[in-house]
């Protein structure tokens, strides 16, 4: 028989073989049958012997070259079924992509905490040292050292939790000031900002609570002036409320303070033309301020015809209000999972 | 304080716009709660009622002729106090009343009707000030046609000011128009009084106490009581008084006027030539002019009639002496009063009035004769007073302070600004404030209208505010310092920073509490600190941890099905040795719950967890634990957290009795002593050099009794492993079939390392015979 139809019969016969073949491990079995040593294309081999010198080497080189190609075929089809097998395991891992991913969240700070948190890094890009300062509080450092006296009608302003005759809830950050100069002696320049609660005899509502948070400020030296307590409260007011507000100072009154101001900001939602939240003012309250009366720094060790400071007091929640527009003061203190969760870090 | 602005512009004739005023007293002076018209109307003119007849058809209503000038007008009019021959208020159509409402011509009941005949509450006047039901019938036969607004001189704004309680000078027209003259730089106009005294009846006034100041008397006779004029009443209404009669009307302008309080007697009911000053004594009574007996203090100023009281000084009347429409003679009371005792007067009757007011915030002692004499005069034009003889008095007020100094360079390093000493000079004599200047030194002399001006702090404000706060320049003060957090503010953040990482959510909750929860999972059984006077029940005691109002946030939620709550509050506690930091920490619900997957809830070992994490990740060493007990908590997961044998705080299940009554699943909470884990934090982190050798780790499953903690077991295998155990775990904890019902099996994972050479296989065997060797003998521990 011609070995060329011999080989292409082999080959058909592989080629059918192969094409029936559905699983891996069946090529193998192949492999051995048309490849191995017990294999057709072997045994063709044998004859060689029997073959002229001139024609072994043809007659070879044919096998050989079949032997190549039945290797390619075979390889081919494990490719072909190897890719099928990936396809199918593939395809039986899908899953649902919009499912959503286990409840996994970052807790929030509380959103006052978080104001409290961000100025006081303001103040502490200014070379400001935070203070704290006892809660409970004697008559002379929350009252009477902050020019406040016994019959002070100011006093009915603040309305306080006593305790005793002469001990109290701090109505104000304001006694840790006093506290922080004595410490000074007098002598050193005073750069600090006071965050804490304060306690005040207010019915709890919307607008007012018995418990509210307040950040002071205060610097005493030498050369002190309004004009730098203006640039510091507008660096302030930019900080919280983006850096194209601008403030106003305008007379007001705190026995602590002389001169002393409230200090309005540009309304940050109309820009100043005018709005409800402004009232139509253009302008929305935020603090109160002062140069600091004489009879506090002498009250505390320090000689007024040598230094003069100023000093400043916000409510927190009240620049949390403003700036998210949260409409009742009481979400701060019932923690409502649903408000806490909603100041994102 | 309100103003009416016609008034005002009469003291300092000014012209800027009412708008314009208010915005610039809110950065010179004192805040501006609004500015607004006393009556936004338009269209209303003076009628005058021809005719009046019943609506044909409606037996309520009237149908009017009316004279409105250059018309006739008929209107139907629902007033039962409609008649003929009123002069009154007729709001034409195309007329616009407060509120919006639009006047039309229209038809009613078939009568036409073309406009509306007014009444004071419809233009807006508040009922308190007038108590008249119907409409308004103008006193005065005013010309038909004529603006109705301008002829009973209510085209006026009010400009309505929030005072500090240092500027009693702006309780007064007189002050208020020294500001704006300031303000606008314009000259002042206040009116000349003088009253040429006749006749020689004349009052003895004497006292007996320090406190009254100064006290002017006078007698008036023959006077008419009666309304008082259209232009009186209409400013005591913009000033927010209810007019009343002429009597107390000029009482009230005057003290309007100036910021003196008068008070006019019943000069017949007085029944006396004298006026006795005097203190009250403690339990005496005195009947005021509202008819309640006053039971008074020692101290209390009371007038007399050298026999009887007939005036609490400086806060009310008498009943016997007051003005009735029967008075035909005064006498007229224009005194000093001490602040302080007026105001604690006041205060303890609560009868805070205009007057007393005044006086709590200091009156202008040179203003008492002034405004006796301005009284005396309207008195004599209004009510038809003669006057029958001088003033009686005492006056022992003190004359003016020294002068305060003050130099240029002070006012310029307190403001930050660079003022020259003729812009002050000016701004000190727009002020009106006498003052001498010898080159930059100031000599200014305290006047007795601004008694708030007493230190050169004060003049550096005045200066400051009437340049405006908007002159200086914006600068940072030149103080160096290093700013920065101490190491106790600085955990604070750390730990906030770890919880939140963690996925806690931080809370913030009210120091002061129900005095029965102050020992709520609290270990200090202290009496807590307690406010004298509590405003409400429940905030009325000082917590001595921050998870008395933890729980209550998992109540409030829990309420408002939010059931999954995992929050920490690092809060003050108030205990009677100081007041220290705790942090509290509260789960229940599911932490990090899955949705669609299997949500496992949260136990003592999640909040364990978390604890862990966080001590871990402050650098703290792991904990150790002991099992405690608190009426609070369960009675078997409950312990008492320690770090290196020092008890740092507790962690437990609230007990189920406690969370059952409140409607509420399992809750865990834990408490940790700020203070402590400060002490106990490291500076820094210590670095060990990483492992070169490979470790080798061996599982071992113990079999123990089933009591047996867990912790003991761990303590001794470390014990026995010595340094080469680098690392011990619990991987599973197993009870239940193939043991007995005393029983439990650990799964423990043990890793072994030498920083020097390779373990032997041989040498970490031998480790573990020697451990469970050890552990049977000691505890009879078997290996499963």
């Amino acid at each position: 028989m011609d070995l060329k139809n011999t080989l292409a019969e082999l080959e058909s016969k592989l080629t059918e073989a192969l094409k029936q073949t559905e699983k891996l491990e069946k090529l193998q079995d192949i492999k051995a049958e048309y490849l191995g040593k017990k294999a057709e294309l072997s045994l063709l081999m044998r004859h060689m012997k029997d073959l002229s010198a001139e024609e072994r080497p043809v007659f070879g080189q044919t096998i050989n070259a079949a032997k190549a190609r039945f290797t390619e075929l075979i390889e081919l089809r494990r490719e072909a079924l190897e890719a099928q097998q990936l396809e199918a395991r593939l395809h039986a891992e899908k899953i649902d992509v919009t499912l959503p991913g286990p409840n996994f969240r970052l807790g929030r700070p509380h959103v006052l905490n978080r104001i409290i948190m961000e100025i006081e890094d303001l103040f502490i890009g200014m070379g400001y040292t935070i203070k704290e300062g006892p809660e409970i509080e004697s008559d002379e450092y929350n009252f009477e050292k902050l020019n406040l006296p016994k019959d002070h009608p100011a006093r009915d302003m603040q309305d306080s939790f006593f305790i005793t005759e002469d001990r109290l809830l701090r109505t104000h950050t304001s006694p840790v000031q006093v506290r922080t100069m004595l410490e000074q002696g007098g002598s050193q320049p005073v750069k600090i900002i006071c965050p804490g609660k304060v306690y005040r005899r207010d019915e709890d509502d919307a607008t007012h609570s018995h418990q509210f948070m307040q950040i002071e400020g205060l610097v005493v030296d030498t050369d002190t002036t309004m004009a730098d307590l203006k640039g510091t409260l507008l660096t302030v007011a930019r900080a919280m409320f983006g850096e194209h507000r601008n403030i106003r100072l305008r007379p007001s009154y705190f026995p602590f303070t002389e001169p002393s101001v409230e200090v309005d900001v540009t309304c940050f939602k109309c820009n100043g033309n005018g709005c409800g939240m402004c009232k139509h003012t253009g302008y929305i309250e935020i603090l109160g301020a002062g140069m600091v009366n004489d009879f506090v720094l002498s009250a505390s060790g320090y000689d007024p015809s040598i230094y003069q400071g100023f000093a400043f007091g916000m409510g927190v929640e009240r620049i949390a209000m403003l700036k998210y527009g949260i409409d009742d003061i009481r979400h701060f203190y019932t923690n409502d999972i649903r408000f806490l969760k909603q100041f994102s870090t | 304080m309100n103003i009416s602005l016609k008034w005002l512009k009469e003291l300092i004739p000014y012209t800027v716009t009412p708008e314009k005023l208010g915005s610039l007293f809110t950065i010179h002076s004192q805040e501006v709660d609004s500015v607004e018209k006393l009556v936004d109307a338009e269209g209303l003119v003076i009628g005058y009622v021809q005719t009046c007849q019943p609506h044909p058809h409606a037996n309520s209503l009237s149908v009017c002729k009316v004279d409105v000038g250059d018309a006739v007008l008929n209107i139907v009019c629902g007033a039962p106090n409609v008649a003929a021959d009123q002069t009154v208020i007729v709001a034409l159509p195309g007329a616009r009343l407060p509120g919006g409402l639009k006047i039309e011509k229209t038809v009613i009941r078939d009568e036409a009707s073309a406009g509306m005949i007014c009444s004071l509450s419809e233009l807006g006047i508040d009922y308190k000030y007038h108590h008249e039901d119907g409409i308004h019938v103008v006193r005065d036969a005013l010309k038909p046609g004529t603006d109705a607004l301008a002829a009973l001189h209510l085209d006026d704004h009010v400009l309505s000011l929030d005072l500090t309680p240092n500027r009693a000078d702006l309780l007064s027209m007189h002050g208020v128009a020294y500001d704006v003259a300031a303000m606008l730089d314009r000259p002042l106009e206040l009116p000349n009084v003088s009253v040429e005294a006749t006749g020689d009846q004349a009052v003895t006034i004497k006292t007996e106490t320090p406190r009254c100041h100064s006290y002017y008397g006078r007698v008036l006779k023959s006077i008419v009581i009666k309304p008082s004029p259209q232009f009186m009443q209409a400013r005591l209404i913009a000033a927010g008084i209810r007019p009343i009669n002429n009597v107390v009307d000029i009482t009230n302008y005057v003290m309007l006027e100036t910021g003196q309080p008068l008070h006019a007697f019943d000069y017949d009911a007085l029944n006396s030539d004298t006026i006795v000053v005097r203190e009250a004594q403690a339990g005496e009574t005195f009947v005021t002019l509202d008819d309640k007996t006053r039971t008074l203090h020692a101290g209390d100023i009371l007038i007399t009639n050298g026999r009887e009281p007939v005036a609490l000084g400086g806060v009310m009347g008498g009943a016997d002496t007051e003005v009735t429409s029967e008075t035909t003679s005064l006498l007229l009371e224009a005194a000093v009063f001490d602040a302080i005792t007026v105001g604690k007067t006041s205060r303890r009757l609560d009868l805070r009035s205009e007057s007393s007011l005044r006086f709590e915030r200091k009156v202008d002692p040179e203003k008492t004769v002034y405004a006796l004499d301005r009284a005396t005069a309207l008195f004599m034009e209004y009510a038809e007073a003669e006057l029958v003889g001088d003033k009686g008095y005492f006056d022992h007020t003190a004359s003016t302070d020294a002068p305060i100094t003050l130099s240029l360079e002070k006012i310029n390093s307190v403001l930050g600004g660079n003022y020259s000493a003729e812009h002050v000079d000016s701004i000190l004599n727009r002020l009106h404030l006498p003052f001498s200047r010898n080159h930059h030194t100031y000599d200014i002399q305290p006047v007795s209208r601004r008694q708030d001006l007493i230190t050169y702090q004060d003049i550096i404000e005045e200066i400051g505010r009437i340049s405006g706060y908007d002159q200086l320049p914006n600068t940072l003060p030149n103080t160096v310092a290093q700013g920065g957090l101490s190491l106790k503010q600085n955990l604070r953040r750390r730990i906030r920073q770890a919880l939140t990482g963690l996925g806690l959510d931080e809370a913030v909750t009210y120091s002061l509490q129900q005095e029965a929860h102050i020992e709520r999972f609290s270990f200090n059984h202290e009496t807590p600190i307690k406010v004298a006077d509590p405003m409400t029940d429940l905030h009325a005691a000082l917590i001595h941890t921050p998870l008395t109002g933890l729980y209550d946030v998992a109540k409030h939620n829990a309420a408002r099905r939010q059931y999954d709550v995992n929050i920490f509050e690092l809060g003050t506690c108030y205990t009677q040795a100081g007041e220290v930091e705790r942090l509290g920490l509260l789960m229940t619900g599911s932490y990090h719950p899955y949705r669609w997957q299997r949500t496992p809830q949260t136990d003592f070992y999640t909040l364990k967890g978390v604890i862990e994490a966080l001590l871990d990740g402050l650098g703290l060493p792991a904990p150790t634990y002991q099992p405690i007990e608190h009426n609070d908590l369960h009675p078997h997961q409950a312990a008492s957290l320690l770090l290196e044998g020092e008890q740092i705080g507790f962690l437990g299940k609230v007990h189920p009795k406690m969370t059952s009554e409140d409607h509420l699943s399992d809750v865990y909470v834990a408490e940790i002593d700020v203070e402590t884990l400060l002490k106990m934090s490291p500076e820094h982190a210590t670095y060990k050099p990483l492992q070169k050798y490979p470790s080798v780790e061996r599982d071992l499953a113990l079999v123990c009794e089933r009591s047996l903690p867990a912790e003991t077991v761990l303590e001794a295998i470390k014990a026995q492993g010595g340094s080469q155990l680098v690392h011990l775990d619990v991987f599973d904890v197993y009870m239940g079939e193939h043991l007995s019902d005393d029983q439990k099996s650990l799964g423990l994972r043990l890793l072994f390392e030498n920083p020097e050479k390779t373990l032997e296989s041989k040498t970490v065997d031998t480790l573990i015979e020697k451990i469970v060797e050890h552990l049977h003998k000691t505890y009879g521990i078997t290996r499963r």
